[in-house]
């Protein structure tokens, strides 16, 4: 999947987390997170797996979380992706 | 609770119609809380319980502000709603980075919503959610030098011989100088021209670097007062985040060990800005210099001289004021817009 355009999904209540996602070049996550000394990785691994299955390979990837499972940051990432493909 | 209602005034900032009985209910929340009602913003996120109005926050901009809770929905994630919606209204406003003033106990709260501090003194805190100052600085690395560098901030409104002399003597005391356009469009000239003008006066200078200071030196998230010319204990809280942003933040990676600036003969806030630099600066171990103004015909030097020169078309006077690049500027058809809107007002 293409990212084509500016897009996000989430919130910032508590359990959430809000993605934003453009179009680069490159594939580029950046993540803040209230638990992100504890579980950067998990959640880094959590999306990396989201898009593989999606198959996005360019795009910028913003994450601001609030100590969201892996379910809710699956599911934020694919809706932001599926949006920003226009889907 | 209902999803956040975004509400869309037509027209500028400050034009929202205030007699509309939701404003009315949103102005007694604010107050309730402490805040002062101030008129001018872009959108008003408000949420409802029942019903009941409990918790609304404005954006002016980039700029969020009078965010209030009812004490009943206070401890709950009511926060956590009131800033998605406004983060979102931002989004829409094309601002990913946003920025919010707040009391320092209050600075945990946002915290844990991902905001990150920038400066805190006294009674005041300054935040910032989104990609923001990491972004700003991360596009700025390659520019970068180590050394005992120093920096300048000017807004350049437009640039004078006085900036280029400011410059120029700094230059020569440092192994880079940065110098610091304001970026905020509140004045005469716009950003893109104040920009491009300093750069060209200062090309022959090689160690010296023109950037943009974003939104992190001189802007209405840092220092709003400054564009309203008001000294009051507002402003000074304001000089206080302002400074102590820039030697916490923005002075350590650029290796800025000095600040230069004119003194200021004339203009109150400036002067008073210039004092509270020699005072917080040095806390953070940066000398603050100050170079004295230079003149023409016995006055200084001062970009206030020069509009009013400009607006007056006194051209033979601006000679000697302006370098050429500005007064080349200055005969331009796009400066010539701005005459007519300057000669208005």
């Amino acid at each position: 999947m293409r990212i084509r355009c500016k897009a996000s999904a989430g919130t910032m209540q508590s359990s959430d987390l809000m993605v934003v996602v453009e179009p680069a070049e490159t594939l580029r996550v950046d993540i803040d997170s209230t638990v992100k000394k504890q579980y950067e990785h998990l959640i880094r691994a959590q999306i990396a797996a989201t898009l593989e299955q999606l198959q996005v390979s360019a795009g910028h990837i913003q994450i601001s979380d609030r100590g969201a499972l892996d379910y809710a940051i699956a599911a934020r990432v694919e809706t932001a992706i599926r949006r920003a493909a226009k889907e | 609770m209902s999803q956040p209602e975004p509400d869309r005034p037509q027209g500028p900032a400050g034009t929202a119609p205030f007699d509309r009985p939701e404003l009315g209910e949103a102005r007694a929340l604010i107050e309730s809380c402490g805040l002062r009602f101030e008129p001018g913003f872009d959108d008003l996120v408000r949420l409802y319980d029942q019903g009941r109005l409990v918790a609304c926050g404005a954006r002016a901009g980039y700029v969020l502000k009078m965010l209030a809770i009812a004490p009943s929905h206070q401890g709950s994630d009511t926060l956590g709603e009131l800033v998605t919606g406004l983060i979102q209204s931002g989004r829409q406003a094309g601002h990913d980075t946003l920025f919010v003033f707040t009391l320092p106990q209050n600075a945990a709260s946002f915290e844990a919503l991902n905001f990150r501090l920038l400066a805190a003194h006294g009674d005041a805190a300054l935040l910032e959610f989104g990609p923001g100052l990491p972004a700003y600085l991360a596009a700025h690395a390659g520019l970068i030098t180590p050394g005992r560098n120093g920096a300048v901030v000017i807004n350049g409104n437009p640039f004078t011989l006085g900036h280029l002399h400011l410059v120029e003597v700094a230059a020569q005391r440092v192994d880079r100088l940065f110098l610091f356009v304001v970026r905020e469009d509140r004045s005469v000239f716009p950003f893109e021209a104040r920009f491009r003008l300093a750069r060209e006066a200062t090309a022959h200078l090689g160690n010296v670097t023109v950037l943009d200071t974003s939104r992190y030196a001189v802007s209405a998230g840092t220092f709003p007062s400054y564009f309203l010319k008001r000294l009051d204990a507002l402003a000074e809280a304001q000089m206080q985040i302002d400074l102590r942003l820039f030697a916490l933040r923005i002075a350590p990676p650029f290796h800025v060990a000095a600040r230069f600036a004119g003194q200021e003969p004339l203009c109150p806030t400036t002067a008073a800005y210039n004092r509270m630099m020699a005072e917080v600066l040095p806390e953070h171990g940066i000398r603050m210099v100050e170079v004295p103004r230079c003149e023409a015909g016995g006055l200084p030097i001062s970009a206030t001289r020069v509009r009013a020169a400009f607006a007056a078309g006194d051209y033979g006077a601006l000679g000697d004021l302006v370098p050429p690049a500005t007064l080349a500027y200055l005969g331009s058809p796009a400066a010539a817009k701005i005459r007519t809107h300057l000669k208005e007002t």
